[in-house]
């Protein structure tokens, strides 16, 4: 009872104390801004680039809330859903903006782009994809240029005569003589089922190209998710699955906690399909393995109709303004400011590519990640982004019963397919 | 109330019309509670049920009435009676397991008595941690390439039984409510510690004096004396197993494949995840549907065997 009495009288001097700051806070424009950048690293960028606009912009005060990933697209979503959005917020662009855009409640950027040209042309042009709707701009690409690529261990590949294997059977072979050694092929950390679904989605590019995912979204003529190149990528899939390709546990661990990089650290296993934030993540964990990395395209599969192309995103994460801020034109300009030359070298200097023109990068693997897109026939967003959410859950749910081996991959493709008809009208 | 209101003038005489004031009054006092119960209680209650007939994303105006749709889908939902499976093992798990544990912990620190205070904060522990936390040492614990279980199993020979956890589909389930039980037992003990304070000492005494051993006095005296709070315990248990979420969440997030969804976390992913308010809504009413049956149910059964102390 004491307890809560005490704790009475703290809700109650918390309340009175948001009251007075409340009162305070009227004098000071303030705006909020939401993201991600949870890394000491990343952080500090996003909190210098706010000091550059409050410098810039007085009487303006910006509250930034950093959140982690997952819980992050609950805590905005709810935000909109209440009709209480933050100012600015970070996004991935795709299927879930686009739901907030249909319900009205993002700014349209193209006037103030239209306005300041000089801004606007800093970008690759198809940085700009993944946040237009219906011709117009959504949210500024500002983190990253991010690909999902194999990584592996190249002490470990060079002790056992391997080469990074550039066709399907060389993979055969490479994972053959990886598991002759007892080393598990890849590290796989399938819990939040995204993971998983970075290997499936590169099957599905190299056997069906880019236009399979293409056709299957738009909903074009002869498009469909139960089209051959989508059977055909469940099928190896679970013929990976099948001969001890993942390290086990694989649709039990959870990435957040590191589960997949333990594996790669430790020599357990060789390789890994993930983004190339991977060596981010890796140098702040463990900067002694990063020296042990690379990493190589997913290889083609003879017959397949794709070869060159690419998963991942071109932005990373998107700045957007809601509609419900009170200050949008101080907003803007502050999403500016989080994407300024500064920011952008900043974002450089710790290796991540903001896809703006004429950045000079040194860095070898940095390089090839430029070629990597440079080359690319199709850069494809992540399917669970591109797709509208549900649509997304289903694919990932439907990957991780594929990796289960508790489905067919023809069940898997049908399930899709009846779901994308229902969703994509 | 202040001494000062209390030897004020009475409020009759103030309002003049006594009966007036007399029916005034419960409705007075029974206002604050009436009108929180309605605000955060009956008026969610309803939202669920009505937003459970519309399909819905959560943003806008894109609401549209579906009618009986959407319990039409979830009649049909393979997902939702697995995960209701599910919370059913839970629950008749937790009352297996948890409460024989939490009573036989319970009567051996009260018999224990003032030397058992260090063993008392010792199993009482698991309670107060964060199920988040919890959720992510177990998460490591059960690791099946690093976890230090499996790391133990293979340690002492056992390596046939160093099996994958929580990936696995036949076993994730099983893992979790193993630590789920470890760390609701404490909670039930105090439940049960209490119940045995209220045990009266001279009717041990006089058992004792009679002959009877410690095994009697604990079947035949101790045991009755405690059913009702084992009624309440045991309600307690099934009623917080159809709605549990958070370790679940935190360990195997439903998976894989499903395997280890319950009702709340299937809700969770298809409101938040998913956008499909409405749907999600369904599967709250449903939720709510299945725990107020049971808890009837429950109530009804444990009253029947219940005997006279």
């Amino acid at each position: 009872m004491r307890f809560r009495f005490t704790l009475k009288t703290h809700l109650a001097l918390v309340a009175l104390s948001a009251c007075l700051s409340g009162a305070h806070a009227q004098d000071v424009k303030t705006l909020t801004e939401w993201d991600i950048r949870t890394q000491a690293s990343s952080n500090k960028v996003m909190v210098d680039a706010v000091a550059r606009f409050e410098k810039k912009n007085p009487g303006y005060k910006v509250e930034r809330s950093v959140v982690l990933n997952d819980p992050y697209k609950v805590k905005l979503k709810i935000a909109f859903g209440a009709n209480e959005p933050p100012c600015v917020f970070a996004s991935w662009g795709g299927g879930p903006l686009r739901e907030y855009v249909k319900a009205g409640q993002v700014l349209d950027m193209t006037p103030y782009l239209a306005k300041d040209t000089a801004f606007r042309d800093r970008f690759i042009p198809s940085s700009f994809d993944t946040t237009k709707f219906d011709g117009k701009v959504y949210g500024i690409p500002g983190e990253d240029t991010t690909l999902a690529v194999v990584h592996y261990n190249k002490e470990l590949f060079a002790k056992l005569g391997l080469q990074t294997p550039k066709t399907w059977p060389e993979m055969v072979k490479v994972m053959d003589t990886l598991k002759a050694n007892g080393v598990a092929p890849f590290a796989l950390a399938n819990k939040g089922r995204w993971p998983g679904s970075m290997v499936y989605m590169y099957l599905v590019d190299r056997i069906g190209g880019g236009e399979a995912f293409r056709k299957a979204a738009n909903r074009s003529p002869g498009g469909s998710f139960a089209d051959p190149a989508f059977v055909e990528a469940g099928r190896m899939l679970q013929e990976m699955v099948k001969s001890g390709a993942f390290a086990q546990g694989f649709n039990g661990l959870d990435y957040d906690v590191g589960a997949s990089r333990r594996l790669l650290y430790s020599g357990k296993a060789a390789m890994t399909v993930m983004g190339t934030w991977e060596i981010g993540a890796a140098t702040n964990e463990n900067p002694e393995f990063v020296k042990k990395m690379d990493f190589f395209s997913f290889p083609t599969i003879p017959g397949g109709k794709g070869s060159t192309g690419v998963i991942g995103t071109v932005g990373d994460n998107f700045y957007s303004v809601s509609k419900a801020c009170k200050y949008p034109d101080a907003a803007v300009e502050l999403v500016k400011s989080l994407v300024d030359d500064d920011a952008v070298q900043a974002r450089l200097a710790e290796g991540r590519i903001v896809p703006v023109k004429g950045l000079t990068v040194t860095d070898p693997g940095k390089v090839r990640v430029l070629k990597m897109l440079a080359d690319a026939s199709n850069v494809q967003l992540w399917y669970d982004q591109e797709l509208p959410p549900a649509l997304g859950e289903l694919h990932k749910d439907l990957v991780q019963s594929l990796l289960g081996l508790s489905i067919t991959p023809e069940e898997a493709a049908n399930k899709m397919e009846a779901a994308a008809k229902d969703a994509l009208r | 109330m202040t001494r000062g209101e209390e030897g004020g003038p009475s409020p009759h005489a103030a309002w003049g019309d006594g009966r007036a004031a007399q029916a005034l009054v419960p409705a007075v006092f029974l206002a604050p509670a009436v009108l929180l119960l309605a605000v955060f209680l009956l008026y969610p209650l309803a939202e669920t049920f009505w937003l459970s007939l519309v399909d819905w994303n959560g943003l806008g105006t894109s609401r549209r009435f579906v009618g009986l749709d959407n319990w039409a889908t979830l009649a049909h939902d393979a997902h939702f009676w697995l995960a209701l499976r599910n919370n059913l093992a839970l629950g008749l798990l937790s009352v297996l397991v948890q409460l024989p544990i939490a009573l036989a912990l319970a009567v051996m620190l009260d018999k224990a008595s003032r030397g058992s205070q260090l063993l008392k904060i010792l199993y009482f522990m698991p309670l107060l941690f964060s199920s988040v936390a919890l959720g992510v040492i177990f998460k490591n614990l059960f690791d099946p390439n690093f976890g230090a279980i499996n790391g133990a199993l293979q340690g002492i020979g056992l390596g046939a039984l160093a099996i994958d956890w929580l990936g696995d589909p036949r076993y994730s389930l099983a893992s979790v409510i193993t630590v789920v039980c470890w760390q609701n037992v404490p909670f039930y003990m105090i439940l049960f510690l209490a119940g045995l304070a209220s045990f009266s000492p001279d009717l041990q005494a006089a058992a004792k004096l009679d002959g009877a051993s410690d095994w009697t006095i604990f079947w035949c005296i101790k045991l009755p004396h405690l059913q009702g709070t084992i009624r309440t315990a045991a309600m307690l248990a099934v009623i917080g197993s159809l709605r549990y979420f958070d370790l679940i969440y935190v360990m195997t997030g439903g998976g894989p494949d499903g395997a280890s969804e319950v009702m709340a976390t299937y809700m969770y992913k298809t409101v938040f995840a998913a956008s499909r308010l409405g749907y999600g809504s369904t599967i709250a009413a449903a939720m709510f549907l299945a725990v107020m049956l049971i808890a009837m149910l429950g109530l009804r059964l444990t009253r029947r065997f219940e005997t006279d102390v």
